[in-house]
This record gives C-alpha cells, sequence and structure tokens, in this order.
C-alpha cells in the first residue's frame, strides 16, 4: 500500500516537474499569475476519494508547487459527506482553497460570509472565462466568491462495443419512440436497457431534469425550481408518465443502488445506457485505456419538437476559498493558479477527463471523449446545472431526493407525491 | 432501625471537616459544571434552535417562527411519519422479539447448558462492534455484488434486490440491529442473574414449581433493576437509532428514521431548526423512559 502511494506520488512529481517546466516555457500567463514571492503554505481541500480524483489531484498540486514555490498540503474528502458537512467545516477550521460548484450551492455560503471574495482575483485572470462563468460565480451581492474550473455534461452514457453489438447507433437516435425501442432491444439481448440508481437520492434528479427540460422547456423547468411554476401543475404528472414507460427497462434495484452501482453495470457492460455525468468517465479510464475508448455520450434525445434538444444539465465545478482559512491572501492564489489555463491544463495532462472552463485553454490535447463532451454541451442553447444546485438547498435533498424515491416505488401515487411537494415547498420559510 | 440510620448519617455529616468540603464540592462541582455546559447548555439552545428560522450560521439572521417548524414536520413533511412509524416498528420488535430473545439467551446461558460457552461467545461478539462497523459489514455482505449475492450467484446485473425492496428492508435492518441488540441484552441480563442467589431457586424447585413458574415467580422479580434498565435500554436504543442505517443509505431519505431525519436536516440543508425540532419530538419520545431509568438509579444509591 504505502509503496503504491510512494509510486504515485514519484510519478507526479515528475509530472509536475515536466509540467513545470512547460509553464516556465510559456512565460507569460506565469508571471502574471503568480507573484515571485510565495505567499506562505496553503491548504487545498479536494473532493473525491476515487483514485481517478485523488491522481489528478495530487499531480495538479506538485505542479502549482513547482510552478510558483508555495507548499501545499492536500486534503482529500468524501465527496458526499463533504457536502454535507460544509457548513460546518466552513465554521471551523477550513482549508485556504476547496473544490466546491457554482450557483445556488456557492451564494448560500457567500451570503453567510463563509466565503472569500475573490473578485480581485476575476479581475486578473477573469478574461479567461466567458461571461456566463462570471454570472455563475458570483455572489447574490454582485462579487464573486467563485473560480471555475471544468464542467461537464449529463446525458446517455454507453459502451460504443455494447451498441454495435446489438446493432445499434445511439448517434441516432433522435426521439422517443426511437429511444423506446432502443431501450426495447437492449432489453430483449438480455441487458439492461436504462441503469438507474437512486439509493443517493440525488442520481435520478438527472433523469428528471432532462426529461422535464425535453417536455416543458428549459423555461418551464427553471420557473419550476424557483417556485414559480407549481408541482401540482399537469405538466410535471406529464414527466413522470415518461419516466414511468422507462421503468420496466430499468434494473430492478434501483434504490439497491447509488452512482457506483450505475457505474459498474456499464463498466461491466450490464447495461445498454445511462444518464449520468462525464465525471464519472475518469474512473473507467483508471481500469484501462480501452474501457475509457469505448465510452460514448449523447445528448438525450428530443421528445417535444418545441423545445428540441435544447437544454442540459452541465455542471460547473471550481474552487472557493474559505473566509475562516488560515490563509486567504494563499488560497486565492491556489485558486488563481488551478483556475487559470496552465493550472487547468496541468490537470488535463495528468490524465483528468474532464472539460476545461478556461476559455483560453488548448483543446487540442484532448481526447475523442472530451472533444464529444464539448460537443453535446455545444449543442444546447440553454445550461442549467443539476436539480440540486438549481433551487434551494433546503428543497432539493429533504423534499424532492425522497419524492422521486417515492415515485420509483409506487408510480402510481405520483399525484399524491407531487401534492405532498408543493406542500412542502409553500411552507419553506422566506429566504 | 431508621433512627440509628439517620442518626449516622447527622453524625457523619458533622464530621465532614473544611477540606473535605472543598474536596467534595469540587469532585461534585467540575463536572455539574461541565454537564451544564455540554450538555444543558446545548439541550436548550436546541429546543430555543426549535423555534425559530435560522439557516445556522449567522445568530444576527435568527427569526422567530413559533411553532410553524413543527406545524411544518406534522402537516407538510409526508416522510417524517414514514420516519415515525419505522422507529415504532423497530420498538416493537426490539421489545416483542430482540429483548425477550436475549433474555432466553441469557437464561439458557446461565442454566449452563451444553456447548453455552461457545453461545455465550457467538453472541457477544457483535456487541463489540460498533453500530456504525455492524452496518458497514452487513452492508458489505449483501449490497449488489457483495458477499451474499456472491454466493447466490447473482451478479449486479441480477441482485436480489434486499435495501432497495420496501416489502423487506425494513425487516433485513431489523435483523442486524438484533443481531447485536440480542447480545446486548444477554450480557446485561446474564450479569444479573449471576446475582440471584441460587438457594431461592432451590427453594421454588423443593416446592414443585415448574422452570416458568422459577422464572416468573421467582427470577423476574428479583430482577427487577435490570429488567427496567433493559427496557429503557430497549426504548431508547430504538428511538436514537441512526447509525447502522446512516452507514447502509447515507444521509438520503431511503428508509427514513427520526435520527437520519435530524441529521440530514442539520447538516448541509441549511435548515438546522427544523432538524433541531425532529431532535426536539426524539428528545421527547425517550424522555419517559430516560426518567424511569433515572429514578431506579437513583432508587438503587439510596438502598
Amino acid at each position: 500500500m504505502s509503496e503504491q502511494n510512494n509510486g504515485i506520488s514519484r510519478r507526479t512529481v515528475l509530472k509536475g516537474a515536466a509540467v513545470g517546466g512547460l509553464g516556465i516555457a510559456a512565460g507569460s500567463t506565469l508571471l502574471t499569475s503568480c507573484g515571485s514571492d510565495a505567499v506562505g503554505p496553503m491548504k487545498w481541500g479536494g473532493r473525491g476519494l476515487e483514485e481517478s480524483s485523488v491522481q489528478w489531484h495530487e499531480a495538479v498540486k506538485a505542479a502549482f508547487e513547482e510552478a510558483t514555490g508555495n507548499t501545499v498540503t492536500l486534503n482529500m474528502n468524501d465527496s458526499n459527506a463533504f457536502q454535507d458537512n460544509l457548513s460546518q467545516y466552513l465554521q471551523g477550521t477550513p482549508d485556504d482553497g476547496f473544490d466546491w460548484m457554482a450557483g445556488y450551492r456557492m451564494q448560500f455560503y457567500a451570503d453567510q460570509g463563509l466565503l472569500e471574495d475573490v473578485s480581485s482575483v476575476w479581475d486578473e485572470i477573469g478574461d479567461q472565462f466567458a461571461e456566463s462563468y462570471k454570472i455563475a460565480s458570483t455572489g447574490s451581492d454582485g462579487k464573486q466568491y467563485f473560480l471555475p474550473t471544468s464542467w461537464y455534461p449529463w446525458g446517455l452514457h454507453y459502451r460504443k462495443s455494447t451498441m454495435t453489438e446489438l446493432g445499434l447507433d445511439p448517434e441516432n437516435i433522435a426521439t422517443w419512440d426511437d429511444f423506446m425501442k432502443m431501450l426495447e432491444a437492449t432489453k430483449k439481448a438480455g441487458l439492461i436497457g436504462y441503469a438507474l440508481g437512486d439509493k443517493g437520492g440525488w442520481e435520478a434528479m438527472g433523469t428528471f431534469d432532462i426529461l422535464n427540460a425535453r417536455i416543458n422547456g428549459y423555461q418551464f423547468h427553471v420557473d419550476l425550481l424557483a417556485g414559480k411554476e407549481k408541482w401540482t401543475d399537469a405538466k410535471v404528472a406529464e414527466v413522470f408518465k415518461y419516466f414511468e414507460m422507462m421503468i420496466p427497462y430499468m434494473n430492478t434495484n434501483v434504490l439497491d443502488i447509488s452512482w457506483e452501482g450505475m457505474r459498474d453495470l456499464l463498466l461491466q457492460k450490464k447495461c445498454g445506457a445511462m444518464m449520468m455525468g462525464s465525471w464519472f468517465s475518469g474512473d473507467f479510464k483508471t481500469l484501462s485505456q480501452a474501457d475509457y475508448d469505448d465510452l460514448w455520450i449523447v445528448p438525450f434525445p428530443e421528445i417535444n419538437p418545441e423545445h428540441g434538444r435544447d437544454t442540459i444539465d452541465a455542471p460547473i465545478d471550481g474552487l472557493c476559498v474559505a473566509a475562516n482559512g488560515e490563509n486567504p491572501e494563499g488560497g486565492k492564489e491556489l485558486v488563481k493558479w488551478l483556475a487559470s489555463a496552465e493550472g487547468m491544463q496541468a490537470r488535463l495532462d495528468s490524465g483528468n477527463t474532464f472539460t476545461s472552463a478556461n476559455k483560453n485553454q488548448d483543446t487540442s490535447s484532448y481526447d475523442p471523449f472530451q472533444k464529444q463532451q464539448l460537443a453535446v454541451m455545444a449543442e444546447a442553447k440553454y445550461i442549467t446545472q443539476f436539480l440540486d444546485r438549481d433551487t434551494r438547498q433546503d428543497f432539493a435533498n429533504p423534499v424532492v431526493a425522497p419524492a422521486i424515491q417515492n415515485f420509483l416505488r409506487a408510480p402510481k401515487d405520483i399525484n399524491k407525491i407531487l401534492e405532498g411537494v408543493q406542500e412542502q415547498w409553500d411552507a419553506l420559510p422566506a429566504l | 432501625m431508621t433512627s440509628t440510620a439517620t442518626d449516622t448519617l447527622v453524625r457523619r455529616r458533622r464530621s465532614f471537616s473544611r477540606k473535605d468540603r472543598l474536596t467534595l464540592s469540587a469532585f461534585v462541582g467540575i463536572p455539574t459544571a461541565f454537564h451544564i455546559l455540554l450538555v444543558w447548555v446545548p439541550a436548550v439552545g436546541t429546543i430555543g434552535l426549535s423555534f425559530t428560522f435560522w439557516t445556522g450560521i449567522r445568530i444576527s439572521d435568527i427569526k422567530w417562527a413559533g411553532f410553524q417548524n413543527y406545524n411544518n414536520i406534522l402537516t407538510g413533511t409526508p416522510v417524517f411519519w414514514d420516519a415515525i412509524w419505522h422507529n415504532i416498528i423497530w420498538l416493537l420488535w426490539f421489545g416483542l422479539i430482540a429483548t425477550p430473545l436475549g433474555i432466553l439467551l441469557a437464561y439458557q446461558i446461565d442454566r449452563q447448558i451444553r456447548g453455552h460457552r461457545f453461545y455465550e461467545s457467538a453472541f457477544f461478539v457483535p456487541v463489540v462492534l460498533s453500530l456504525a462497523v455492524t452496518g458497514i459489514i452487513w452492508n458489505f455482505m449483501l449490497q449488489p455484488g457483495g458477499f451474499v449475492q456472491g454466493i447466490l450467484g447473482r451478479d449486479i446485473s441480477n441482485p436480489i434486490s434486499i435495501y432497495g425492496n420496501y416489502d423487506i428492508n425494513t425487516y433485513v435492518i431489523l435483523g442486524i440491529a438484533s443481531w447485536r441488540h440480542i447480545g446486548y441484552i444477554m450480557l446485561l441480563y446474564l450479569s444479573g442473574l449471576k446475582s440471584v442467589d441460587p438457594s431461592l431457586k432451590e427453594a421454588a424447585a423443593i416446592d414443585g414449581a415448574t422452570e416458568w413458574q422459577t422464572f416468573r415467580k421467582v427470577i423476574l422479580p428479583t430482577m427487577r433493576p435490570v429488567n427496567i434498565i433493559i427496557i429503557v435500554i430497549t426504548v431508547i436504543d430504538s428511538l436514537r437509532a441512526f447509525d447502522i442505517v446512516y452507514m447502509i443509505y447515507g444521509s438520503s431519505t431511503g428508509w427514513p428514521i427520526l435520527g437520519i431525519l435530524v441529521f440530514q436536516n442539520i447538516s448541509g440543508g441549511g435548515m438546522s431548526m427544523k432538524g433541531a425540532a425532529y431532535a426536539v419530538i426524539l428528545f421527547a419520545l425517550c424522555i419517559g423512559p430516560m426518567i424511569s431509568y433515572l429514578k431506579q438509579s437513583f432508587a438503587e444509591d439510596v438502598k
């Protein structure tokens, strides 16, 4: 075990050295993005204990240390536990910079004064990001509290080899009928048509989001999550009617498995397609390059021609600086470098399969899967973050998650379930 | 008899020196201060919090809410009733099945049936494990791709649905909880049984009492203090159940129970006041058994 760790760190240090060398060669950005003086030791709170995640964090940390001469302590955390405990984490002794998400989930903590204003960093490297990213990084007071690093699409993931064996071509699935035919054919071949897990309560939100956007359109989806539309609207019931049509093609243990279970079904070629964010693709790459090369993503098919395929959940991940950290200035240096094109290049060079949020990123090194992710996102006119990032935190997980789980248990109770959701929304205290 | 006892007591009290008094007040005072600071202040704070709207971060944002959180829970949160129902089933299961089984086991082991040492250690082992570890072990055993599924020849594409199958998952979880609880009760009862004077049993046997009669009329009444402790432990353990469920389902409401609702609302969701209200409800349900427990232990001290 320790031998393996040593192996990794030695490799990553070497890689880091190489990247650092590149950075110096690149020259100008390096000079602007880091002062000549080191700003003291800093801490970085990372999310994700999967091998692929730990690996890129360590590689990027090494590259940062090499490029700037700073010392960083990297603390990796379990992703879900980190999310659950963020409030306590930020009020205690947080790391200076930490991995987080854009949108509601950032704004809430910014409003509470737990995040450091990083407008100064935006002044320096803001021109490396599209305007929409700046909006997603801005708190309700108009200041920036977040730096985007990567984004990824939610779409239908499948293995090219499985689909070829079945004689299916998911890239040419345009409509709901085509989609149902595909599920039927996969099921006939003895596979799970549509793998779904919802033990964590959030996984099936991806399916709800896309069905709602496809059937009722972007505006209705956004308004529903903002409380301007009602969950008791017949339009929402319609979404679940489509959802219910997919249930016969799902694995029979949806509530037994979480996203890891879904990933494993696809990894072991037990299913046709699954709706998931592309972030899990790193696990395929960790397993083998062949598995990764076999992975593909397409947008969810059109249902209502009025809306086509104009919307996609493409959450932005990035970094925040904790207001209570020991070294907020150091934290700003850290996130500035990590979000800059060269920081993201170090991350991409480490084999990370995300796509960069940085507009100056050189995408020539992208592999076909990364290019496909970009294509899928580029096709959509409207970008949403994800249900649990697009609505109030005290609503998404405590209310919507159990509602969808209850629906998956007993689809016929949907009207009663939706009435309950609306009642619970109405009962929420005003923000 | 009573007057002599009082005399001794009075005399003893008088004989406390100043130094004794200082020592005693330090020994009583310091733990009491800690107790008030670490138990009562947070408890009262939680009760107060449950009557407010508060995100749990800035104290200046706190707003009075009256009974609105409770109203919301009781009328607007269906998952609360699912959770209460699970807690009730848990209580009934422990009270009617797991605890009596533990007592039966203790009684049989105390009678030194054949292989009693083996049974004793076999049932004792799970007690050593924390509930969280118990949850992890059984999750590995039963989840898709887990040990049991493997033995049954089920791979991840056709596993038997267990934790996500709402016809059976309640009983599976209660089974796991009992795996530990039975051993715990056995241990408590066994230590009680050891202190029962064997001559009582002999006397009952000479008088021609059957085994059942001896147990009901002789052993059970002599064991009254232990019985009450066991009842209290059973009730409190059923109501505060959390660890096993959290290890299996995480903070989602896959199998709602009050402890999980407290946790889910306080952590992450920015709904600490609703979590506090759940905690107060849980506290109200626990307080009855706790009071009787305290009364019992005080009564023993006085004896």
